[in-house]
């Protein structure tokens, strides 16, 4: 049936290089030791929770295509069973990060068998409104664990070196926990996993006709997407010593869903530049101009009109278009015209 | 030979508009059959009726002996089923091999190796080699790097087809494979049908009917709904009742 030039051929692509994600995460962790030089550290401890929440987003947006409007649910889910945990069972730090993985799983295994079943704008809505639900809860509805308004402090007692109190303790312990989670995301995504993901964001009903029960694939990738944001929480928790309604607050989607956009959705990257970005912006102008919000309403507009893709996106574009010149003049150079293949 | 594919009195009605009406069609194991009929006849909705993309309004469907009725799509492909769709569906935010993946890996993943499908590169040789082998089929091993929304009409079709067929089905649908095609592509989809022919059963909805007469054993045509005539496609072709509904009342006699 085929000849054999054809098998003598070479295929096109070849297996992917195993090591390449921990060439990742050593980038990574060399940026934000360079962002440390000139960074207060408890400013970095906080971008990098920030990230592993905005990276658990994007598996679910970015790549799932199913945009939420109720993430923070999980997040808050896994701030307050940490906080619990510190108070009520024991003060150690795993403890607490272990009871607010087991909360946002369990919470989101029960919540994704409801809101899985709905895509696109109601998805988003019903997710908020579990969110205010959520927010109500801990705000009045379950006051007297939560303490309502008041909030719940809680503190961690020192484990061998990992004391908390220290700024570069808790900083080289987010940033070890974010690269575990880049690591997991990246493996997850460039698996067939990922490539079932990725179809049932383009179309959900051919990947049935390939023999997936895409239910399956969307409850479970709500719940590793919810549970990593739980563990961002519970992360935070750690950190901060305190947890309160407004970390449960709805309106906090807006922060996550604008570092995906800024960073550019559905590669692990623009969901990293993005929060660091968005965090930078929102910390250096909250303490310049009164209402800052305003320059991020204009940066959104930006962001629609100009650069959908957001900056990794931008930056993937200009670095084709660059090599595509590069490649013409060559080619010009040795007597031959390139046009851009069909 | 049994009957791979049955269905009984099945029927789809769309609020008042009944648009497949008690369907008794059968399809013999091995055999290649073709459905045809004129626009709006019920084909398409027949093949979504024995896919499983709809649930009929009454009627039931047998495959491999057993009643299918309420299985879901994805059920029906691990019993051996594939498709294609009129419009050609592939992924085009993934690249060529990529869509290939999905299709293999189900076949594959018989066992328990759900370390490998969540932990192991997509990209890893035996998958790839697998993508490579499919791709080769249709002549797109070439193409395997490019973003599958840069492939040409013909060559999505083709890829779609490969798709199918990496599921190595004991039942193919193919939902009018030609259209849209040039002459040229139309030679290769039809080459490759003839190549592969025996592998499986298969049932195919064509408009041009010409082209399919050499490839298919029995012809069915559908009229508003209805299974109007069923045979060889020699007969079938010169019975006038087919004739009248498909080019009219003026046509010269067989």
């Amino acid at each position: 049936m085929h000849n054999i030039a054809v098998h003598q051929q070479s295929f096109p692509v070849q297996p992917a290089q195993r090591f390449l994600v921990f060439r990742d995460m050593a980038i990574i962790a060399a940026a934000f030791l360079a962002l440390s030089l000139f960074t207060p550290l408890y400013w970095l401890t906080d971008f990098a929770v920030m990230c592993i929440l905005v990276l658990s987003f994007d598996l679910l947006y970015g790549y799932m295509g199913h945009l939420s409007f109720g993430h923070m649910l999980y997040f808050g889910a896994g701030a307050y069973m940490a906080s619990l945990a510190l108070l009520h069972l024991a003060p150690n730090p795993f403890l607490a990060i272990l009871a607010g993985l087991v909360c946002g799983a369990a919470l989101s295994a029960v919540v994704g068998f409801v809101v899985v079943r709905t895509s696109g704008a109601a998805f988003a809505l019903v997710n908020l409104a579990f969110n205010q639900i959520g927010y109500w809860l801990a705000l009045s509805g379950l006051q007297d664990y939560t303490h309502g308004e008041d909030g719940l402090p809680s503190s961690v007692e020192a484990l061998w070196f990992l004391d908390f109190r220290q700024a570069p303790v808790a900083f080289g312990f987010m940033l070890v926990c974010l690269l575990l989670v880049f690591w997991l995301l990246k493996t997850l995504t460039a698996s067939p996993y990922g490539i079932v993901v990725r179809s049932i964001k383009e179309n959900e009903d051919r990947v049935k006709f390939l023999g997936y029960n895409t239910f399956r694939y969307k409850w479970l990738t709500f719940v590793i997407s919810s549970t990593l944001a739980a563990f961002a929480g519970s992360l935070y928790a750690l950190v901060k010593g305190f947890v309160a309604p407004s970390d449960v607050n709805p309106l906090e989607n807006t922060r996550i869903i604008f570092s995906v956009l800024i960073g550019g959705a559905g590669n692990l990257y623009g969901a990293l530049v993005g929060s660091v970005a968005f965090e930078m912006i929102s910390n250096l102008l909250a303490t310049t101009i009164a209402r800052w919000e305003m320059i991020l309403g204009l940066m959104l507009l930006a962001l629609v009109f100009w650069f959908r893709r957001g900056i990794t996106g931008y930056a993937y574009q200009l670095y084709l278009d660059r090599s595509y010149e590069r490649l013409v003049k060559f080619a010009q150079g040795m007597g031959l015209s390139l046009r851009r293949q069909k | 030979m049994p009957d791979l594919i049955s269905t009984s009195k099945l029927s789809k009605s769309f609020g008042g508009l009944v648009a497949v009406n008690r369907v008794d069609f059968q399809v013999p194991e091995g055999q290649v059959a073709g459905v045809i009929g004129p626009n709006g006849s019920g084909k398409t909705t027949l093949f979504n009726l024995l896919s499983g993309y709809f649930r009929p309004t009454a009627g039931s469907v047998r495959f491999l002996g057993k009643e299918v009725t309420d299985q879901p799509p994805y059920a029906r492909v691990g019993m051996g089923m594939a498709r294609t769709f009129q419009l050609v569906s592939v992924f085009n935010s993934l690249s060529v091999w990529e869509n290939l993946v999905l299709s293999s890996f189900h076949r594959r993943q018989q066992g328990s190796r759900l370390g490998s499908f969540f932990f192991k590169p997509a990209r890893e040789a035996s998958t790839l080699a697998d993508c490579r082998q499919a791709l080769e089929t249709v002549r797109l091993q070439d193409k395997a790097g490019v973003f599958t929304s840069e492939l040409s009409y013909g060559d999505k079709r083709m890829l779609e087809i490969a798709i199918a067929l990496s599921l190595q089905p004991k039942l193919l649908l193919l939902d009018e494979p030609l259209a849209g095609l040039s002459d040229h592509e139309i030679g290769e989809v039809l080459q490759l049908l003839h190549e592969v022919k025996d592998n499986f059963t298969l049932v195919i909805i064509e408009h041009k009917i010409s082209k399919i007469t050499d490839l298919v054993q029995r012809l069915s045509v559908m009229n508003e709904g209805s299974l109007i005539c069923e045979g060889e496609p020699g007969a079938v072709l010169c019975d006038p009742n087919v004739r009248e509904c498909y080019w009219g009342r003026e046509t010269d006699a067989c």
